[in-house]
């Protein structure tokens, strides 16, 4: 009879040893350092934004044991996520996860490197959702919660699967202490976004809200129970370019409807700054519609 | 698919190192473990189980003994006791040197003094713990739970072997226990050998 238990330990440990290629230490703030993921051969990292507290003197443990320089290429504090450029390259990037084969009880390994050695926590996928958004406006592709512990130093390092590939990367710094984990979707847009521009674009309007119930008549209209009636807008903002004035009810903008703040949130995303689009309002009871110029925020 | 002998080599494992497995008791509240190193007699635990005091031991069997205190050693947290016994069940050592992140380990002990519990969890590593800088050596940092009356109890691999000495807690959820390695040096130093038999 074979061992299971043994068996068990060395798969494990091999995943661990194996995925630890991927994993590198972030000294990037005071007390304990973090852990980072490898994103590319050529020396981008992604770790969580809450684990680099300086944006200058960053140092990089490699799995082979050096230690070297980084640069700070971008942060989004909404999804907790940094980008760093270590200089180094012939670095090993994960494997991605397959997106569909995980699932609620699926072991998952939280892997860490605050030290010299790749250290490991075991755990279960916990709970699975939809897409969501974060206290910050941070929009994530899906829940992913586990029962990991975070050990001291891992946030910002990987969750893999059994077989050592890329889910997330986890943080304790977004729920509570909950393990929860950016998925690779969201580090992916969020990294090319960085890299890119250095910034999360934000769209921006320039108007100050509050959620109202429609007439009945309007509710049938456009199929929606509420909107967001302006009571403020900025000077010089994009709404009062446009002419968006107080008493003025949003209830679409670029034809997808606006029923409260979190559906306006997730409209004003990078990609619509700086393009026109048709915002619904109800305006002395009639819904027309203006060309809004969508700002960035700052 | 996990094969249903993980469940019987799980139970095998923890039967087995139980029967190396004893009650440290002082006669008070609470009761510290001790592990069973060699047949004639030699119990290990650690030093702040028995703090200066040689405890009564209990065996898995039921028979208590008096204990005579060896050697002590409060930095490392390691204490050695005798009893007058012949022929007791010892666990087979392993290689605390050779486990890895994610190796699964198993340890045994009387948590709130309630006797025989087992625990299993991985490694989370060997070495220093950030958290834990002024323990003079290498601790196994293990994912599993630790509570007051595991101390001195065995962790096991999946081979049932011993690794380490149960000891300390990094968080309620980071049990630490002192390994084979340094407790091999401690007998070693204080008793001038680690003969097993």
């Amino acid at each position: 009879m074979s061992n299971v238990l043994t068996d068990l330990s060395d798969t494990l440990a091999n995943t661990v040893a194996a995925a630890g290629a991927g994993v590198v230490r972030v000294e990037g703030r005071r007390r304990i350092p973090a852990t980072g993921i490898v994103w590319s051969a050529d020396g981008l990292i992604v770790t969580a934004h809450h684990v680099v507290s300086r944006d200058e003197n960053i140092q990089i443990g490699l799995p082979d044991g050096r230690s070297v320089n980084a640069e700070l290429v971008g942060r989004d504090p909404a999804t907790d996520t940094a980008v760093l450029r270590a200089e180094a390259d012939g670095l090993t990037p994960f494997t991605e996860s397959n997106k569909q084969e995980l699932g609620v009880g699926n072991l998952v390994l939280a892997l860490g490197r605050p030290g010299k050695t790749v250290q490991a926590t075991l755990g279960i996928v916990s709970a699975l959702g939809d897409g969501w958004r974060t206290r910050l406006g941070g929009q994530v592709d899906r829940y992913l919660q586990t029962d990991v512990v975070m050990y001291p130093g891992f946030s910002g390092g990987p969750l893999v699967d059994a077989h050592g590939r890329l889910a997330g990367m986890n943080t304790s710094a977004l729920m509570g202490g909950v393990s929860l984990a950016i998925p690779t979707a969201t580090l992916a847009r969020v990294a090319d976004a960085l890299a890119r521009d250095g910034r999360m674009k934000r769209g921006f309007l320039g108007v100050s809200t509050q959620r109202v119930k429609l007439p009945d008549d309007l509710r049938e209209q456009l199929a929606q129970k509420s909107g967001l009636l302006i009571v403020s807008t900025e000077s010089g903002s994009p709404a009062s370019a446009a002419g968006l004035t107080l008493g003025d009810t949003i209830v679409t903008l670029d034809n997808e409807k606006v029923r409260d703040h979190d559906d306006l949130l997730a409209l004003l995303t990078g990609d619509r700054v700086g393009t026109a689009v048709p915002v619904g309002i109800v305006r002395g009871g009639q819904v027309q519609q203006v060309q809004v110029t969508i700002g960035e925020r700052a | 698919m996990l094969p249903d002998t993980f469940n019987e080599q799980m139970t095998a494992v923890i039967q087995q190192v139980r029967r190396s497995l004893v009650q440290l008791t002082n006669g008070q509240m609470g009761s510290g473990a001790g592990t069973i190193w060699h047949a004639d007699g030699l119990i290990l635990t650690n030093a702040h189980v028995v703090q200066r005091h040689a405890p009564q031991v209990v065996l898995a069997d039921g028979r208590a003994f008096s204990s005579r205190l060896l050697a002590t050693d409060e930095t490392l947290d390691l204490a050695a006791l005798a009893i007058e016994a012949h022929d007791l069940p010892t666990v087979e050592l392993g290689s605390s040197r050779s486990l890895r992140a994610g190796d699964w380990v198993i340890a045994v002990g009387h948590p709130w003094g309630v006797v025989g519990v087992a625990s299993a969890g991985t490694v989370i590593d060997v070495g220093v713990p950030v958290e834990l800088p002024r323990y003079p050596g290498d601790l196994i940092q293990v994912g599993l739970q630790l509570r007051p009356g595991h101390s001195g109890g065995p962790m096991v691999d999946g081979n049932g072997r011993l690794v380490g000495i149960n000891t300390m807690i990094a968080g309620p959820q980071v049990g630490l226990a002192i390994p084979l390695h340094t407790v091999k040096q401690f007998l070693r130093d204080r008793l001038g050998h680690a003969n097993k038999n």
